[in-house]
């Protein structure tokens, strides 16, 4: 029973731990863009964006080309690239939560539900953004193309969620003022 | 019915800008370098003199900017295959040789300046980032062109 305890705090402490990286990815970019806010004020990146820096297409053909020298420099690229993104998305994630909070504090009927579910996509997008970013550093983008994709879909999601929220929510305060 | 009108305008601009002079230039990354030229370093604002007086200058410019950013964005998320082909074709409709404009490419990056304002970042960094492994491709294939021209 204690092992089994002990077991489920760590994976508690490891999710929380990812969680954390995953939030503090976006100060790395925040760093690099001192009060711009260009990162995210910025128009998002194209569909094929992730498809692109996580290719197993491009590592392929430079693999071909038989050259240490390029594939060290891909590799490094790769992974610069790739952690922008992270970074961009967490940074992007993080706003859109800060505005979902502010429109909620504002908004006098709730739903518990959908609160808990945008709650528990945020949570599972900074646990993904911290596993990516630390599975990145260690050993590149090559094979993250799949959790990388899950992660846009995903951030896709919370920003129209908040979106929609942020556009219900003052036609539903004008009501009740009406 | 002010905006409907505006932007049936600069839709036609930019078809009448595909058909006169970006089909004339071979390859993408031309086109790219082409558009970037037509904006003002100090203003970011495009102009291009045949268009604007087909239609008007804030139109044309508009016209100008909606090509950049679309030809950018499909540059930036080509395959790198796709882009050392592209990097080959501008290098090659060079008078200098592929070698000396390859190594002047690598030292002064000029590339940089074919961004569109307000990029996103991520999207950036990987145009420059894949301009920079096409040149080191490219200028790999020409050292090792050179040695079998040696050997041989």
């Amino acid at each position: 029973m204690i092992e089994l305890l002990s077991i489920i705090i760590g994976i508690v402490l490891l999710l929380l731990g990812l969680a954390t990286k995953g939030w503090l990815a976006a100060r790395h970019l925040q760093e690099t863009l001192p009060a711009t806010g260009e990162a995210t004020a910025a128009p998002p990146c194209p569909e094929s964006f992730v498809s692109s820096v996580f290719s197993r297409d491009d590592w392929e053909f430079v693999r071909g080309l038989k050259a240490d020298g390029i594939e060290r420099l891909f590799r490094r690229e790769r992974k610069k690239v790739a952690l922008v993104w992270v970074r961009q998305t967490s940074m992007m994630i993080r706003k859109a939560m800060r505005e979902h909070a502010e429109a909620a504090r504002q908004s006098e009927n709730l739903e518990f539900t959908t609160e808990v579910n945008i709650l528990a996509q945020f949570l599972v997008l900074m646990v993904v953004c911290g596993i990516l970013s630390v599975a990145i550093e260690a050993a590149g983008p090559l094979f993250l193309g799949g959790l990388a994709r899950f992660a846009q879909r995903l951030s896709q999601r919370v920003v129209k969620v908040q979106e929609s929220f942020q556009a219900v929510a003052p036609a539903k305060a004008a009501n009740r003022t009406a | 019915m002010v905006v409907p009108d505006r932007l049936v305008a600069v839709e036609q601009a930019y078809d009448d800008l595909l058909r006169r002079s970006l089909s004339k230039i071979e390859g993408d990354l031309a086109r790219l370098i082409y558009l970037a030229s037509t904006r003002d370093y100090n203003t970011g604002k495009y102009h291009h003199d045949g268009l604007a007086a087909r239609f008007q200058e804030e139109i044309a410019g508009q016209a100008l900017e909606l090509a950049h950013r679309e030809i950018f964005c499909r540059i930036a998320t080509s395959s790198l295959e796709e882009l050392v082909a592209q990097v080959e074709i501008y290098v090659s409709s060079s008078r200098q040789s592929r070698e000396e404009v390859l190594q002047v490419w690598q030292k002064l990056e000029p590339y940089r300046v074919a961004l569109p304002v307000d990029v996103n970042i991520a999207v950036a960094q990987l145009f420059v980032s894949n301009i920079k492994l096409a040149l080191a491709i490219l200028l790999q294939r020409c050292q090792r062109e050179e040695l079998a021209a040696s050997r041989s």
